[in-house]
């Protein structure tokens, strides 16, 4: 330490500063030591000045930045290269009890005659963190109200769904049991055959619930590794009974080879749920009986392209550049939230989703998802 | 004689195999289509004695293979398959003509005792049809002057009547007459009556 240094450091006026200031401000020397710990910095770290003083200010660090300190100081002190000075960023700090807090960190130099000191600025982010989280609670929530709201109006087509395998095995039950009470010559193989579709269509029925749990399902966003097609497939069975009843005649063009995608399943199923209903609603909506809808997956250059095409009216001009806003609705009993969320949920995966007029005069929405992994 | 034939029009495949696997516990014959134009592409009407068709299909759906087999007169009964909010189309379906409808999933014995009724009444019927599609050709074996002569007979007009209503003599009237006794197989003006007010207006 020089003189000049400890000279300024121990002014009464710059002790004041560091004691006023709600900031941590943390000065260490070159090799990492802690010259100075200002009270707030005590107070979000929980040691004292004394305790820490003379100390690796890497002590104050989680892993992995705990282990490479030292390494980052000697690499810029000899290169100039790797440092945060001048910039700051969101780090993790150690607490003396152990626990870790969100902080943003910037980071100054001190150069004066030979002598270098970094000060470091530090915000705890605590709060601002909890609120983030708050926010992201609630979007998950607004997100999961969305999903709701979609499936109470394709009720009857969930029913039918379950149905189907349950007027099966009723009628499969049935028939066994008959053929078992009239027929003695009855054989095993028959009764097998009957027993082994039945459990088949048990199973059909279960999935189908499965599919739905999960779409109910409310809580945090998991993403992983999904094939695009079967997301797709597991949204349509949704609207089997609805398009049948409406006379749609609705394609969907797998994308080959198989992709996978970092994505969250539910998140994405979600947009392709609002997509085709808006479709449907669309065709239902301008009574055409030759309703026709067109999914279509392919390969952009790094992006995987779902298409979604409609025959119908498509969005007046004057609308169109409020298709994803909030609160805009063209439907009698919308909301107007549907698009905007789905708009949301594409930005969370690195995504754009937007709308052209499609080639058979009605909407297309083009949902456009990064082949790279998104965090 | 035939043996019962139902045929089965539906799209889900379970729905189809587990019926066919009952009405078969039953020693009832059927085939099975998974389209209504899978089922006009094979001609088996003249064979089919009772029909479980699915209301809504894609395509070609249940209402209008309907109207296509009532179009070409074709007289088994038609038991339509529902769903649960298909009653309104169901009961439309009666009213034009169906035998009668089955909501899913079915009750026990339900289908068997509709199936088994239906063909019931197609057999007791079918009699009774085919006498007037015999007698219907036996009208069209008739010149249209001797169809008019026929029914002004069945309105009870005399020769006389029947030549001043028709611009004839009554000795023409007399020739038209013996011919339609004989290619309606009448034997009295009584049973030539009882015919003609057989096939109504």
């Amino acid at each position: 330490m020089t003189r000049e240094f400890d000279n300024h450091e121990t002014d009464t006026a710059f002790d004041a500063l560091l004691e006023a200031t709600v900031d941590g401000i943390i000065i260490i020397d070159q090799a990492g030591t802690v010259l100075r710990f200002n009270k707030a910095a005590e107070q979000m770290f929980g040691y004292s000045e004394a305790e820490i003083s003379g100390n690796n200010v890497n002590r104050l660090m989680p892993e992995p930045h705990h282990g490479h300190h030292d390494a980052y100081l000697a690499q810029y002190a000899s290169t100039g290269q790797g440092s945060i000075i001048g910039d700051g960023r969101e780090v993790a700090g150690l607490k003396k009890n152990g626990e870790t807090f969100p902080m943003f960190l910037s980071v100054g130099e001190i150069k004066r005659q030979g002598a270098w000191r970094y000060v470091g600025i530090i915000r705890d982010l605590t709060d601002v963190q909890a609120g983030r989280e708050q926010v992201r609670e609630l979007e998950e929530q607004l997100f999961h109200a969305d999903r709701l709201v979609i499936l109470g109006e394709l009720t009857a087509g969930i029913a039918h769904e379950i149905n189907q395998p349950l007027t099966a095995i009723a009628a499969y039950a049935d028939a066994g049991k008959r053929m078992v009470n009239r027929n003695s010559a009855v054989s095993n193989n028959e009764i097998d055959s009957i027993c082994e579709r039945i459990a088949e269509q048990s199973r059909r029925a279960a999935s189908v619930v499965e599919r739905l749990r999960k779409l109910v399902r409310s809580g945090t966003v998991s993403k992983g590794q999904h094939e695009i097609n079967q997301i797709i497939r597991n949204t349509l069975l949704l609207f089997e009974y609805e398009v049948k009843k409406l006379n749609i005649d609705l394609r969907f063009y797998p994308l080959e080879p198989l992709v996978e995608l970092y994505v969250d399943e539910i998140h994405i199923q979600q947009i392709m749920v609002n997509l085709i209903k808006n479709g449907i609603d669309a065709i239902a909506d301008s009574g055409a009986s030759n309703g026709r809808i067109e999914i279509r997956v392919s390969k952009l250059a790094s992006d995987v392209v779902v298409s979604v095409s409609d025959n119908g009216p498509g969005v007046p001009e004057q609308y169109q550049s409020q298709l994803f806003d909030s609160f805009f609705t063209t439907k009698p009993k919308g909301v107007g939230l549907g698009l905007s969320i789905c708009k949301t949920i594409t930005g969370a995966h690195g995504g754009s989703l937007t709308y052209t007029e499609s080639k058979q005069g009605g909407s297309t929405f083009t949902l456009s998802l990064p082949l790279e992994l998104i965090g | 004689m035939q043996e019962p034939l139902v045929c089965i029009v539906d799209d889900d495949e379970a729905i189809r195999e587990a019926l066919r696997l009952l009405l078969y516990s039953e020693g009832l014959n059927s085939v099975v289509f998974e389209s209504a134009d899978a089922y006009l592409a094979e001609d088996i009407s003249p064979e089919c004695m009772c029909m479980l068709l699915d209301i809504r299909m894609p395509g070609t759906d249940g209402l209008e293979l309907f109207r296509i087999l009532k179009k070409q007169h074709l007289a088994f009964p038609v038991i339509f398959i529902t769903g649960h909010g298909d009653i309104p189309l169901a009961v439309s379906a009666i009213k034009q003509g169906a035998f009668d409808f089955l909501a899913k999933p079915f009750q026990e014995g339900e289908l068997i005792r509709k199936v088994k009724a239906a063909i019931h009444h197609f057999q007791k019927n079918r009699k009774a049809l085919e006498k007037r599609r015999a007698l219907k050709l036996r009208v069209d074996s008739c010149t249209p002057r001797e169809q008019d002569v026929m029914m002004l007979l069945a309105d009870g007009l005399p020769n006389k009547g029947i030549a001043e209503a028709l611009g004839i003599s009554p000795r023409t009237v007399e020739i038209h007459r013996a011919h339609v006794m004989e290619k309606m197989n009448a034997d009295s003006l009584p049973a030539l009556v009882k015919m003609i007010t057989s096939l109504g207006p």
